[in-house]
Order: C-alpha cells, then structure tokens, then sequence
C-alpha cells in the first residue's frame, strides 16, 4: 500500500486549481488519479485551494460512488451490474464471489490486499457477463469461471 | 468561408491525399473501449510487432468503430496503391500474423475474415460493406468517420469535412443558424426529444451573461453505448457542434460532462479539445474572427442522477450533484446561476451535418415525425450486441432480428427494455412498435437515448423489476422522501415476492408507490416506479404466479427454486461439489446432495454437472400444499 502523501504533495498537486470554477471535480479526481484514494488530508487540502470548507467537499465526496476514502486494494475484482450481465447470470456471479471472497459489494480484505466493487455497464456487453480484475475485462464468465477467479486472487494474496 | 479555416482544411485534405498515395499498405485497427474488451489492444501490439519483424514498411492507424461490437477486434487494410481497402472482424492476436502475410505481403484478402470493402470497388470474393447484411438500411451520418478516420489526429476530422459546418456558421447571423436547426426539426437525443432549436434560441434570448453550453456525455442509462462511440471514434464532431451552437446562442463557455465509467472518451475528447485551440478553433480570437468560445472537459465520478440537468451543472459547481427544483430553468439560472443550455452528445453531434448539407437534405432520411438519423446499442440475449445508425421508424424486431442477429440459440424473446431504468419493459407482443418516441410515451415510459435490452423466457420479470428498482434506490441522490424511501420500499417487497414472501395485498402497496413517487421533484423519482407500472400491466400473470403460486415461470429467481442433485453417481457430481463457495454438498447414505439450507442458488455446481443436477420448484405446487394441509 502506498504511503498517505503529504500535506505539500497535495497542494503542489492541486496548485493550479481555482475557486468558483468548476474545479472541484477535476481536483478531486485528479488526487484520486494519482494516490488512488482522496484522504482527508487531501480533502483539506482542496477545500483550502478551492476556498471552501472541508464539510463541502466532503460532501461532494461521499455523494459520488466512484470515489474512495480509504487506498484501493491490491487487486480488486469490479462486478457488472449493468443489464446484459444479468441477464446471462450476473446477479448469480456478484453472490458466488461475494461469498468467495467474504466480502460484501464495495468491500474489502483487512489488509488491503483484495476487494470487491460494484460497477457500472460501460457498454462492453458482447463480453456479458463480466468482471473487471484491475480495470481490464473478464469477460464471458460462468459462475463457475468467476468462483475460480475469486478463489485465484483469494490464494495469491 | 473563413480564410484561415479554408487553409487548415486545404492543407488537411492534401496530407489525406498524400497519405492515400504514400504507396505504403496502411492497416487500421479499432481501438475503442468494446474492442479492448476484446483483445484489440493486443492485436494492435501483435500488428507492430510482425511488422517490425517482417521488416515492412507500412502504416498503423488507430481508429474507432463501425459498430461490429461482436466481432471486434475490427482490422482494416488498404492496399499500397491506394485503391481500395477491406474491412475484416475478429482479427484477434493469434490470427495476426497470418492476416499480415496474406494481406499485407502476398497482398491478398482473407475471405473468411472480411466484412466487405470500405474503399475502392468489390474484390474476388469480397463485396461492398454497404452490401453487408448487417448494413443494410443503416445510414452512416454521424458515424461516417468513426472507423475511418484516426480519432487523436484533427487533420484527418478536418480533411473529411471537419468544421466545414461550423465555417458555414461563421458566415451567418446566430438568429439564420437558429433557423436552420429548427428547419430541420432536431430533436433532443438524450431522450426527450425536445427541439433543439428552441433550447438555443431561448439561449440566445436570454438577458444575462456569460452563458454556457453543456455537454451531457453522462450516458448513465446502463445498455447504452451510442455517445461513447461518437466520442471515442469522432471527439471533433462534438467539439464542431457544440461550436456552432454556441455561434447561434452566443455562449461563451461550455463544459463537456463524461461519466467516470469512460476513461477512454475523457482522454479522446481531451485531446481533441487541446488540439482545437492549438490550431485556433477555440480560445478567445477563434480564428481570428474576434469571437471568443472555451472548451472544457469536466469528468464525473459516479452517479446516474448527474445525468439529470440540472444535477450535471450542480456537479460542476461542486456541490453534490442533485437535482435542482424548476423553475428556474438552465436557460434562466443554470451552472453558477447563468443562462445555461444542455444538450446530449449526439444532439450537438448532428449540428455540423446540418450546416454543411442543409436543413432539408438532413431531415429527408427519416419519414417519421422524428427526424436524421438515430443511433442505437443492441444487447440482451441476442446474437450480436452492436451499435447501429439508422433513419428512424423500423420496428423493435426488425432491429432485433436485422440488427441484432435475432435471440441467441435456446432463446425465445420475451420482452425488452428500452431506455434505461427510468423507463419499462415491454412484453414480445409490442415489439412491432416502431423506434419512434410517440408509442412509449403513450404507454408511460419513454425510448431513450438509443439503448435496447432484448430479455428472453429463461429471465425474471419480478427480478428485472428488482434489479431496475435497485438501481434507482441506489442512485437516488436522496432529496425527495417520496422517491429515495419510495424505491427503497419498493425493493423491500419485491425482494419479499423474489423469495416467497408474497402477500395479496403487494400489488396494491406497489401500485400506491407508483403512485406516490410522481410527486417526487425530478424525474429520477417520477419515473422510478415505469418498470414495476408497467410490469404489473403487462406481466401481471407472472407477478401473480410468483405472489400466490410461489412459483416462477422462468425458474430463475433464487427464492423460488432449490437445485437437487438427481445423479449422484454421475462422475461430474465430483467437480460440481468442489466448485461450491459455500459447501452446500453433504454426504448422505454415501452419496453427495445438496443442502438446501446453505445454499445461495448461484448454479455454478450445475454448469459443471448439468446432467446430474437439476432445479426443482422450491415450494410444493399450491395444490399438492392444499391437498395436504387438508389431509393432515
Ligand atoms: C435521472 C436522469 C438521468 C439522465 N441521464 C441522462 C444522460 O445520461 N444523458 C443525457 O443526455 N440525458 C440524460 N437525462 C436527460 C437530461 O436531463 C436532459 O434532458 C438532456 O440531457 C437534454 O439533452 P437533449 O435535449 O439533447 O436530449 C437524464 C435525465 C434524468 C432524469
Ligand atoms: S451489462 Fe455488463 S457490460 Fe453491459
């Protein structure tokens, strides 16, 4: 896991963003971006480039599902929830790796090393149904293929 | 026309030209977002690699797709002299070096892989791509460059009519291009419809300043795909018509908002928006004409509200992205609280076409209420998930059939939805209607910005209305009771009926919600509740099997089956046990079964032993219950 990044690294980060310009997005995804996660540190630190309250962004932060708070895991598995993957046995897939891998939907394992996520279709669907490992597609699965998947990334951390 | 816009498209076109006689093969490999998901990436690698081993000298150009989804990885090759060029599918890695021997060395064609010819006439063996028959009857308007042309590479927008219609814009008066886009008769693609000439003209006449133009590439609608194709294959189309919409309202900004899920199209479309400022098309002097436009691309993070208006310019001012209460409209208070248009990608993407053809040439391709072209994405159980342009007014299943390839092998079409989860599903008895906006709204719902999901007998109609209502609870942005505790109800008793628990009087709470979330403020919750509206108009049957009988016809929904092992000597049963995540398999008089109890109904034992397994109903038939109840 990466270490948390400095108060410094943050505004030299985020240096060219202003108030009152639709920055808050872009500064935040570009922390995002780049450390994986947006800390509270970092959401001090935009909220005082942006000059705002943390309290806002924050709250800007918590309303989006993409965004995380806390550092991704080492190897995270992104289910499909998206239409297509469920009509070709999605739903059945998200239940066999959730109890795979003990986690519930947008958890994770202690240490960090793997986790599960809810994601949405981005229209790949000749692919359904699918996972994401890491950001590239699984596609095509059973269930069984998708136990055997959880149960590899299980084993290799 | 603009001198130093004639210039750049001279000067554009020549490269084009030179390019085509550069007497070099030239191989164009699809490279969106569908392909890599099917190893594009690493045909393209594989590509570079035999070319550089072979020693050849020839070209690789990145391009977009023509909408083959199914068949992707696409790969085309033009011929060293230029004359013609073939457009192949499935071109996955491991067929790479022999597609590049035989098309590119021994300068043949590879008939068992070709689509047809894009460039140039018929070759032995090989027709026209218009000839094929998944194109039969489509137009490719918007999509004329997408898979032609490289998309991070503006000379080659520019060389293939590229801010020709913005020129024409140029030299008119805002209230003539106003004029022309109403001519034509553009309506909103995001799903309403609304004529887009209006929304500008109300731009234009707006008293307050700076105004802006919104981009919504939000595209949250899962099942559709249509916007990320344009901005994946074509970013410039975008960047043109939101120009010359804001020439015909006077904006002095606008922001183009993607959805995170679209990393590639944020990246595309960035760099299409850095290149049109460098060569003057955007700034603050375009073209040295004095008149001043910004550009910026503004990603999301995801939330499905954000692709309602008013919740997309919350979100670009920074706060959470809910929806807002109208009035005011965008056109009177939008982002910052100024005049403010939105409009959906492939509305703006239409406003070049109109300017270099015609208002008339434009609207004629469609004799429909609804005018140009549509384009659509196709999935479900079907054949060929693809992405397809036509002129509006075909039927549901001439497009399935057409398009899509008709239901996949043990499918029969049940039902479809389109329009995202907002809008219903329809029974396989109302799929003659034809892909205009008039029979949806009729029925309650809506068409949508282009997505189609084909559903077939072996789906859920109570599990698709769970999986829909799910969505929405989960993407409710929390202002309205009526609709964040409305869904959240309405999940609790559908998922009540998906396992059993079905009352009588479910029907009534489901039609009081129906009821109740239409006074929600926006029409995230106005319309959460069209899918179980109209699932209990059309599929009431099975809602009833599912409450009374406890049973359900497609034997699908995890509550209402259990899986029972009926071979346990069958060798298969092995493997079906260790494959188990929750180790329902216990042994019994030496034999393995499976317990019901821990058993989360995932299938995956039945995939691996499908002849030793089966799904049983997992209440007794009401009447055998009754007969035994009597009895005892
Ligand atoms: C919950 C919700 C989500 C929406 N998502 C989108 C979207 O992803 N893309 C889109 O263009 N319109 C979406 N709309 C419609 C927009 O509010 C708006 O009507 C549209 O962008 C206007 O553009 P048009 O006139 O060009 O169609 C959504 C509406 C609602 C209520
Ligand atoms: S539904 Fe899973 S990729 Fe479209």
């Amino acid at each position: 896991m990466a270490s948390e990044p400095t108060v410094a690294e943050l505004r030299e980060l985020v240096a060219e963003f202003r108030p009152n310009a639709g920055h808050v997005l872009p500064s935040l995804n570009k922390v995002q971006e780049t450390y994986g996660y947006i800390s509270r540190r970092a959401i001090e630190v935009v909220a005082r480039q942006l000059n705002t309250t943390p309290a806002l962004i924050f709250g800007a932060v918590s309303y989006y599902s993409d965004f995380r708070t806390t550092p991704p895991p080492e190897t995270e598995i992104a289910w499909c929830s998206g239409p297509a993957c469920r009509l070709k046995g999605g739903d059945r897939i998200r239940e066999a790796i959730q109890h795979t891998l003990q986690l519930p939907l947008n958890g994770h394992s202690d240490d960090h090393e793997y986790g599960f996520h809810l994601g949405q279709c981005n229209g790949t669907c000749t692919e359904a149904p699918q996972v994401w490992v890491n950001g590239k597609v699984v596609g095509n699965l059973t269930v069984a293929k998708a136990i055997e998947l959880a149960r590899d990334v299980k084993a290799d951390s | 026309m603009n001198r130093t816009l004639e210039n750049l498209i001279l000067d554009a076109k020549n490269a084009w030209d030179a390019e085509r006689s550069s007497g070099r093969e030239l191989i164009g490999v699809c490279i969106d977002t569908s392909s890599i998901a099917r190893g594009a990436e690493d045909t393209l690698a594989k590509i570079r690699e035999v070319i550089a081993a072979k020693n050849l000298n020839i070209d690789v150009r990145v391009v977009g797709s023509w909408g083959f989804n199914w068949l992707e990885p696409t790969v085309w090759v033009r011929s060293a002299a230029g004359t013609h060029a073939v457009l192949y599918g499935n071109v996955t890695a491991d067929r790479v070096e022999d597609f590049v021997q035989r098309t590119v060395v021994d300068g043949g064609v590879v008939p068992e892989l070709a689509l047809g010819v894009i460039e140039g006439n018929s070759l032995d063996g090989v027709g026209l791509i218009e000839d094929h028959p998944w194109m039969q009857g489509q137009v490719r308007r918007l999509m004329a460059n997408t898979g032609v042309i490289d998309p991070g590479n503006i000379q080659h927008y520019l060389a293939n009519s590229g801010y020709e219609g913005f020129g024409k814009a140029l030299d008119m008066v805002d209230e003539d291009i106003i004029k022309l886009v109403l001519d034509s008769g553009l309506g909103g693609r995001g799903g309403g419809g609304f004529p887009a000439g209006r929304k500008w003209d109300f731009l234009r006449n707006a008293t307050a300043d700076p105004r802006y133009l919104i981009c919504n590439a939000d595209e949250g609608d899962p099942g559709a795909w249509v916007n990320r194709i344009l901005m994946e294959g074509d970013p410039h189309l975008i960047v043109e018509g939101m120009l010359i919409a804001a020439l015909a309202s006077n904006a002095a900004a606008g922001y183009i908002y993607i959805r995170y899920e679209y990393p590639l199209a944020v990246e595309r479309m960035q760099n299409a928006v850095r290149d049109a400022y460098e060569l003057g098309l955007l700034g603050q002097d375009i073209l040295g004409t004095g008149r001043a436009f910004d550009l910026y691309i503004i990603k999301g993070a995801g939330s499905y509200v954000c692709g309602e208006e008013t919740g997309l310019i919350n979100s670009i001012d920074g706060y959470r992205g809910m929806p807002r209460i109208r009035p005011p409209f965008p056109a009177q208070a939008g982002l910052w609280n100024k005049p403010s248009n939105v409009n959906n990608v492939e509305t703006y993407a239409n406003a070049p076409m109109i300017l270099r053809n015609g208002a008339e040439w434009w609207a004629n391709v469609s004799d429909t209420k609804e005018k140009g072209t549509k384009m659509f994405t196709l999935s479900g159980q079907i054949n060929q998930t693809c992405c397809i342009e036509i002129p509006w007014g075909p039927t549901v299943r001439d497009v399935l059939e057409h398009y899509g390839g008709g239901m996949e092998e043990g499918s029969v079409l049940k039902g479809y939805q389109p329009g995202g989860p907002l809008s219903g599903m329809l029974p396989a008895s109302e799929a003659d209607l034809t892909l205009t906006l008039d029979p949806y709204r009729e029925r309650g719902m809506f068409l949508g910005s282009g997505g189609i999901v084909y559903f077939d007998q072996k789906t859920s109609v109570v599990d698709l209305c769970t999986f829909f209502l799910g969505f929405c609870e989960d993407e409710s942005c929390g202002r309205c009771t009526t609709c964040h505790g409305g869904t959240q109800r309405a999940v609790e008793v559908l998922r009540r009926i998906g396992v059993g628990g079905g009352r009588e009087s479910d029907i009534e709470k489901l039609e009081g919600l129906v009821k109740t979330l239409v006074w929600s403020n926006c029409l995230h919750g106005q319309f959460a509740m069209t899918t179980v509206k109209l699932a209990l108009r059309y599929f009431r049957d099975e809602f009833d099997m599912v409450i009374r009988e406890k049973r359900d016809p497609s034997q699908s929904l995890a509550g209402l089956i259990s899986y029972r092992v009926t071979r346990p000597d069958d060798p298969s049963i092995q493997a079906a046990a260790a494959i188990c995540p929750v180790n329902a398999f216990v042994e019994k008089d030496g034999k393995l079964q499976i317990d019901d109890d821990p058993c989360i109904r995932c299938g995956a034992c039945k995939e691996l032993a499908p002849n030793a397994i089966e799904i049983v109903d997992r209440f007794p038939a009401r009447a055998t219950a009754e007969v035994t109840a009597a009895g005892g």
